[in-house]
C-alpha cells in the first residue's frame, strides 16, 4: 500500500497502563484481558487517511518496565509522535509522567508531537485521577490530553489520528523538515523517486523501520 | 529484581540419541576434536581440527572422509542442492581453502571435490572469520579476520568463470555473512564485531550502515519467511531484530548469547546464565560449564522449552527435531509435542489466550478452535468474567449449540452479555424465530432504545430475523413504533395497520398508507378496517372509499406507470361500492355522499346501492321536521325513483315507501309497476274522491275495471258523493263498460243513492237500446231485402241468357272490336288485347278483380281466425256487449262447418270471340 508520508510514533508510559493494548485495539481493534509484559520494544503499523493523504503510521510500542529503560530509549530518536500513556486507575503512572516527559524531551526530537494519554478510562469506579488533573497536566507542558480506554475502543482512533493531525499540520507549517529521516516523517516511496530501493511493502507485522 | 521474561512451557522432549548399533548413547563422536558443524538433507555433518568431515544419517550411522590435510574451519551444507561446501587448509600457514562437494557423487567412500579455490582478499592472506553461500549457486561470500568480505560470483560448484571481489572493508573482525534476496535486489548482510551494515551486491555494492553495535560470531541468525525473513542479532541486552533498511523490534532476553539458531518459528538462544548470578558458573560432566538453551516461540511470546546443556558445541535443525551436540561429545534430540498435548498444557494452566493464538499459528482446524473458544468461555463464566466469557461463546456460533450458551446467560443479571450474544447471533444469519424474540426482550427489558433503531431501523440492513416474530414482541412490549417501522419496511399491512390502529391510534395515518397500497391489499384491508376508519375519520375514509370503488391508483404511484409506458393498457381497478356499506354503520350523512357518489360516477351501480341510498333518502326526509327542507328531501327522493338508471328493487323500494308513508313515492312505484288497482286503492283508503277519479281518468285506459271499482267504491260511501258518482257512472257509460242491470245492482248498495242519480243514466240507456232495436230491425230488413235480390239474379244468371250490348270496352272506352272478351258481371266487355294486357289471369274480369280479390281475402281471413279461440273468448270477455262479437264471428262464418265455395260465377263465357 503506498503511502504519501509515513510517520513514526512512540509509546511510553509504566508498565501496565495499556500501552500494549491502545496499540492491538488500534491496528487490530481487539483487546487482550491478560497482561504481556511487554519484553523489549514491539511494533505496529496502520494506514490512515489525513486531509484525503494516506498517511502510514508506524508505531514502536516499548517496554514500561524499569529494567527495560535503557533499551527502550534507544528507541526514542526519529519519533515524530509519542502517546504518553498513564493509567487513571493507578495515580502512581500519572505520578511518574515528569520523568517520562524529561526522558523523552531528552532523547528524542525537539518537535516531537506528544499526546497524554488517561487509560482505562472504563474503569471509572476505580478512577484515581481525575480528569481535570490529566487536563491540568498537559496544560501546564503543552501537551494534546485525551483519556482513552482501549477495552472499548473509546477515543483510541483519536487519539492516534489526532496525533497526526498535529504533526500533519506541523509539516503545513513548515516546523518539520520533512527530508531530516531524523525527524520521524518520511516521504511515501512514490512521492519521492529518489527514496524507494530499500522500501518493501506491506502492512502491520514486525518490520523494520527507519534506520535510526 | 523479578527476572522478566515470557511465559514458561515445556513444549519439547528431551532425548539422548542412541547408538542403533549397540542401543546405547550415541558416542560415536566421543574423540573428534569438533571444529565446525552443519545439516542439511537429513543428515548432520560435523568437521574436526584434523581435517575429517564426518556424516551422521536420519538412522544415525556415522560415515567419514578426510577432506583437507590440517583442518576443517567452516561448514556450509547448502538446503536446495546436496553440496556440502567447507573451508579448511591443507597446508601450514595461513592459506584457507574453500572446497565444493558433491555428495550425490561418490567416489571411492568419499564425496566429490567439484571446486577448491583458494580464499584471499587482496594478497595478503587472512583467516577467515565467516562465510556463507547464496542457495541461488551463484553468490557466496567470505570474511576474514581482517574486516574484508570477498564475494565470489559466478556457479559456486565450478572454479572456472568464477570471479571475486572485495565488497566490504571494514576494520573489525566479520562475525557473519547473510544473503537476503529482496525482488530482484541481493542483499549481503555484514556484521562485525562492532558494526553491521548492507551491501546490496547487485546495485554496485551499494553500502549502508545499520548499527553501530556488530555481534560476536555464532550470534547471527536469520528468520524464516514466518517472520518475514529478518535478520536476528543477540546480544547481551536483548535480541534485535532488523530488515535491510534499519532496525526493528527487539526482545529484551538477557544474558549472554553464545548461538542463535531459528527452528519453525523458533529462536533458539544458547547463553550462559547472566552475569548478574553470584554464583560460580555451574558446571556440568567433566568440569565443563552449563550453558541454557532456550526455544523461543517469537508469534506468540512465550518460551517454548529451556534446559541447561553442557557446553554446547552446535545446535542443528534437521529431520524436523533439534539436534543439540553439547561438550560430552553427546546428542540431543528435542522433539515438538503436538499440537494437542501443548493445547492441554495450556488448558491446565487456564491459558486460553494463548491456546487460541497457538492454535490458530499451528493451523488447527476449525472444530478444534471451536472447543478452545468453548473451554475459555466455560473457564471465564466459571471465574466470574461473563463479559470476558460471552465473547468466547461467540466465537462458537455457528457450532456450539446456541441453547447452551442462552441457558447460562438467562439470568436477568447476564442480560447484557446475553444481548450481545444473541446479536452475534443474527449477525450470523443463524438466529431462529425463538432467538429473535428473546434479543427483542432484552432489547425492551434493557430499554435500550438505541439498540432497538439499530436492530429494526437501520436501512438497508440484511433481515437476519423472522419479521413477523420481531413485530410482535415489540407490539407487546409497548415499542410500537419499531413493530411499526419493521412492519412498514417488510409490507406487513396487516400488522401496520393493526398497531397504527390498535395501539396507536393515528387513524390519518392508517388511511393514508391504504392509500398507498396496490390495489388488492387496499381493497382487503378497507374492508378489514374500513369499520373502525369510518367512527375515527370518516371523511378521509370516504374520500378513499370513492377512490377505490372509482380508479383506483395508490398515492404513490406515478400517473403513467411502467405497463402503460409499455404499451400495455392498465386496467381499471375498482372495488364494489356494496360491499363496503356495513363500514358505515352509524354514519348516515357518509354513506348517502358515498353512494351518491358512486351513482354519479356509475350510473350502472348495483340494486344494492340504489336500494340503500333510497332507503336513506327515506330516513332522511321522514327525520326532517323543516317543512321547506323536507319538501326538497322528498323531490330528491323521488328523483331517485324516477332516475331511468336508478336500478332498485321495486318491492323493496315500495316496502321502504310504504314504511316511511311517502306517499309520492308509493303511488310512482304502483304506476311504475302497473299496479292501477294498488293506486285506486291507495286513494280509497284515504279516501280521496278527487284522486279516485283521477287515477280511473289516468288509467282507465289500460284497465276499465278501475271504473266500476270506483262505482262500487263510491256506492258505498255513506256521505254524499253523487258528483263522483255521476262522473263514474258517466265513463261506464260512454265506455259501455258494465251492463245496466249490473250497475243498478251496485248503486242499490247505497243507501243514499237516490234514483235522480241514476235517472238520466238509466234512460239515456233505455232510450239507446230502443235506437239500436230499430237500427238492427232496419238493417235485418235491408239484408233480408239484398239477399232476396241476389238469389233472383242468380237464378237469372242460371236460366236465362245473357246479351252482351255492350259497344265500349270496359278499360280503354273505345268502340268494341272484335276479337273481345265478355264477362257476365255487369256484363264487361272488353278488346281482347286490352284484356290481355290488364287481366292477371284469364278467368277474372279486371275490372271486379280488385272487388273480387278484397272479398276473397276477408273470407279467407275469416276461415283462418276460426282458429283463434282464445282471441275469441278474449274479445268476448272484454267485449262490452258479447253477444255482437259472437255475431260478428257468426257471420264471418267461422261456425260454419263448410267452406265457403269459391265463387266460380264470374268465370268468363267467351262469345263470338277467340278464347285461349
Ligand atoms: N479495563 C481496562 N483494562 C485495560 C485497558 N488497557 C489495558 N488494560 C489491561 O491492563 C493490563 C496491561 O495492559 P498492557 O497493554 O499489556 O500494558 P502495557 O502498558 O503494554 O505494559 P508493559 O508492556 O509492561 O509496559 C492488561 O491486563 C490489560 O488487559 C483499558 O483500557 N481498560
Ligand atoms: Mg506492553
Ligand atoms: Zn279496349
Ligand atoms: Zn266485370
Amino acid at each position: 500500500m503506498s503511502y504519501a508520508y509515513l510517520f513514526k510514533y512512540i509509546i511510553i508510559g509504566d508498565t501496565g497502563v495499556g500501552k500494549s493494548c491502545l496499540l492491538l485495539q488500534f491496528t487490530d481493534k481487539r483487546f487482550q484481558p491478560v497482561h504481556d509484559l511487554t519484553i523489549g520494544v514491539e511494533f505496529g503499523a496502520r494506514m490512515i487517511t489525513i486531509d484525503g493523504k494516506q498517511i502510514k503510521l508506524q508505531i514502536w510500542d516499548t517496554a514500561g518496565q524499569e529494567s527495560f529503560r535503557s533499551i527502550t530509549r534507544s528507541y526514542y530518536r526519529g519519533a515524530a509522535g509519542a502517546l504518553l500513556v498513564y493509567d487513571i486507575t493507578r495515580r502512581d503512572t500519572f505520578n511518574h509522567l515528569t520523568t517520562w516527559l524529561e526522558d523523552a524531551r531528552q532523547h528524542s526530537n525537539s518537535n516531537m508531537v506528544i499526546m497524554l494519554i488517561g487509560n482505562k478510562s472504563d474503569l471509572e469506579a476505580r478512577r484515581e485521577v481525575k480528569k481535570e488533573e490529566g487536563e491540568a497536566f498537559a496544560r501546564e507542558h503543552g501537551l494534546i490530553f485525551m483519556e482513552t480506554s482501549a477495552k472499548t475502543a473509546a477515543n483510541v482512533e483519536e487519539a492516534f489520528i489526532n496525533t497526526a493531525k498535529e504533526i500533519y499540520q506541523k509539516i503545513q507549517d513548515g516546523v518539520f523538515d520533512i527530508n531530516n529521516e531524523a525527524n520521524g516523517i518520511k516521504i511515501g516511496p512514490q512521492h519521492s523517486p529518489a527514496n524507494q530501493s530499500l522500501n518493501v511493502g506491506g502492512s502491520g507485522g514486525n518490520q523494520g523501520g527507519n534506520c535510526c | 529484581m523479578a527476572f522478566l521474561q515470557w511465559r514458561r512451557f515445556n513444549f519439547f522432549d528431551k532425548e539422548a540419541v542412541k547408538n542403533p548399533a549397540t542401543d546405547q548413547v550415541f558416542d560415536l563422536l566421543k574423540d573428534v576434536n569438533v571444529s565446525a558443524c552443519t545439516s542439511g538433507r537429513g543428515q548432520l555433518v560435523v568437521g574436526d581440527f584434523e581435517g575429517n568431515l564426518y556424516f551422521i544419517n536420519r538412522q544415525m550411522e556415522l560415515t567419514a572422509f578426510r577432506a583437507y590435510e590440517i583442518r576443517v574451519t567452516h561448514l556450509t551444507q547448502l538446503k536446495q542442492h546436496n553440496l556440502l561446501i567447507s573451508i579448511g587448509e591443507d597446508e601450514q600457514g595461513i592459506n584457507p581453502l574453500i572446497k565444493v562437494w558433491n555428495l550425490d557423487k561418490m567416489e571411492r567412500g568419499s564425496p566429490t571435490c567439484t571446486r577448491l579455490t583458494r580464499a584471499i582478499p587482496g594478497n595478503k592472506p587472512t583467516p577467515v572469520s565467516a562465510f556463507a553461500v547464496h542457495d541461488n549457486l551463484n553468490f557466496m561470500a567470505v570474511g576474514f579476520e581482517n574486516g574484508i568480505v570477498l564475494l565470489f560470483k559466478g556457479d559456486v560448484t565450478r572454479e572456472r568463470h568464477s570471479k571475486s571481489r572485495n565488497v566490504f572493508e571494514g576494520t573489525k573482525r566479520v562475525t557473519g555473512l547473510v544473503f537476503k534476496t529482496m525482488g530482484k535486489d541481493v542483499i549481503l548482510y555484514v556484521v562485525t564485531e562492532n558494526s553491521l551494515h548492507t551491501v546490496n551486491i547487485t546495485a554496485k555494492d551499494a553500502h549502508m550502515k545499520l548499527d553501530d553495535t556488530g555481534a560476536n560470531p555464532g550470534c547471527i541468525v536469520m528468520t524464516d519467511a514466518s517472520q518475514d525473513n529478518q535478520l536476528v542479532i543477540g546480544r547481551p541486552d536483548a535480541v534485535y531484530f532488523y530488515q535491510p533498511d534499519g532496525r526493528g523490534p527487539c526482545l529484551a532476553f538477557e544474558g549472554i548469547k553464545l548461538q542463535l539458531h531459528w527452528f519453525r518459528g523458533y529462536l533458539i538462544v544458547v547463553g550462559k546464565e547472566s552475569k548478574a548470578m553470584p554464583r560460580a558458573p555451574v558446571l556440568g560432566p567433566h568440569g565443563m560449564e552449563m550453558n541454557t538453551v532456550t526455544v523461543y516461540d517469537i508469534q506468540n511470546k512465550f518460551i517454548a522449552y529451556s534446559a541447561p546443556y553442557p557446553e554446547v558445541i552446535d545446535v542443528m535443525c534437521e529431520s524436523g527435531s533439534i539436534f543439540i551436540f553439547t561438550g560430552d561429545r553427546k546428542l540431543y534430540q528435542l522433539q515438538e509435542k503436538d499440537t494437542q498435548s501443548k493445547l492441554e498444557m495450556l488448558f491446565k494452566k487456564n491459558n486460553y489466550s494463548l491456546a487460541i493464538s497457538l492454535a490458530k499459528s499451528q493451523q488447527l482446524d476449525q472444530d478444534g478452535l471451536i472447543d478452545i473458544f468453548t473451554q475459555y468461555g466455560d473457564h471465564l463464566y466459571g471465574k466470574g468474567d461473563h463479559d470476558g466469557a460471552i465473547d468466547q461463546y461467540i466465537k462458537t456460533i455457528g457450532k456450539l449449540e446456541a441453547s447452551y450458551v442462552i441457558r447460562k446467560f438467562l439470568d436477568a443479571q447476564r442480560i447484557h452479555n446475553l444481548t450481545k450474544y444473541l446479536q452475534a447471533l443474527h449477525k450470523s444469519q443463524i438466529a431462529t424465530e425463538e432467538h429473535t424474540t428473546l434479543l427483542l426482550n432484552c432489547y425492551t427489558k434493557l430499554k435500550d432504545v438505541s439498540k432497538l433503531d439499530e436492530f429494526i431501523m437501520t436501512k438497508n440492513r440484511e433481515v437476519d430475523f423472522d419479521v413477523e416474530t420481531a413485530i410482535n414482541v415489540c407490539r407487546q412490549s409497548g415499542y410500537c413504533k419499531h413493530a411499526l417501522a419493521l412492519a412498514e419496511k417488510h409490507e406487513k399491512h396487516e400488522h401496520y395497520l393493526k398497531i397504527q390502529l390498535e395501539d396507536i391510534k393515528d387513524y390519518q395515518k392508517a388511511l393514508a398508507y391504504i392509500g398507498k397500497l396496490e390495489f388488492e391489499p387496499a381493497e382487503s384491508n378497507l374492508k378489514q378496517y374500513g369499520k373502525i376508519l369510518m367512527s375515527q375519520v370518516p371523511n378521509e375514509t370516504t374520500e378513499l372509499l370513492k377512490r377505490l370503488c372509482t380508479d383506483y391508483r395508490p398515492n404513490d404511484k406515478p400517473l403513467i406507470d411502467q405497463v402503460s409506458l409499455d404499451g400495455g393498457i392498465g386496467k381499471i381497478q375498482k372495488a364494489q361500492a356494496e360491499e363496503f356499506i356495513h363500514i358505515f354503520v352509524n354514519n348516515a350523512g357518509k354513506l348517502t355522499e358515498f353512494l351518491e357518489h358512486m351513482i354519479e360516477v356509475q350510473p350502472a351501480s348495483s340494486n344494492l346501492v340504489y336500494n340503500t341510498l333510497l332507503e336513506l333518502y327515506l330516513h332522511d326526509m321522514v327525520h326532517e321536521k323543516v317543512i321547506s327542507a323536507r319538501v326538497e328531501r322528498e323531490r330528491k327522493t323521488l328523483e331517485l325513483l324516477k332516475n331511468p338508471d336508478a336500478n332498485y328493487d321495486i318491492d323493496q323500494a315500495l316496502i321502504l315507501c310504504q314504511m316511511n308513508n311517502f306517499k309520492a313515492g308509493i303511488l310512482y312505484l304502483y304506476e311504475k309497476a302497473h299496479l292501477y288497482q294498488q293506486i285506486l286503492r291507495y286513494h280509497m283508503e284515504h279516501n280521496e274522491y278527487v284522486h279516485v277519479i283521477e287515477s280511473c281518468k289516468k288509467f282507465g285506459q289500460q284497465d276499465p275495471q278501475l271504473w266500476v271499482q270506483a262505482l262500487s267504491y263510491f256506492a258505498c260511501k255513506e256521505e254524499n258523493c253523487k258528483s263522483q258518482l255521476m262522473e263514474t257512472l258517466t265513463h261506464i257509460d260512454k265506455k259501455n263498460l258494465l251492463p245496466p242491470l249490473m250497475v243498478i245492482q251496485i248503486l242499490a248498495h247505497n243507501s243514499t243513492a237516490t234514483l235522480s242519480v241514476v235517472k238520466d243514466y238509466i234512460v239515456r240507456r233505455l232510450q239507446m237500446e230502443n235506437d239500436q232495436i230499430a237500427e238492427d230491425e232496419r238493417l235485418i230488413k235491408q239484408y233480408k231485402e239484398d239477399t232476396e235480390k241476389k238469389r233472383i239474379k242468380i237464378e237469372d244468371l242460371k236460366t236465362s241468357a245473357k246479351v252482351f250490348q255492350a259497344s265500349k270496352c270496359n278499360i280503354c272506352s273505345h268502340a268494341l272490336e272484335l276479337p273481345s272478351v265478355h264477362f257476365l258481371c255487369e256484363p264487361h266487355s272488353f278488346h281482347q288485347h286490352c284484356f290481355e294486357s290488364y287481366s292477371e289471369n284469364d278467368m277474372e274480369c279486371p275490372v271486379c278483380a280488385p272487388e273480387n280479390r278484397k272479398i276473397m281475402d276477408i273470407i279467407r281471413a275469416q276461415e283462418q281466425s276460426r282458429d283463434f279461440h282464445e282471441f275469441f273468448h278474449n274479445q268476448l270477455e272484454r267485449a262490452p256487449d258479447g253477444f255482437s262479437v259472437v255475431a260478428d264471428y257468426f257471420g264471418r262464418g267461422v261456425f260454419n262447418k263448410v267452406t265457403l265455395i269459391t265463387d266460380q260465377t264470374g268465370k268468363g263465357v267467351s262469345g263470338t270471340s277467340t278464347y285461349r
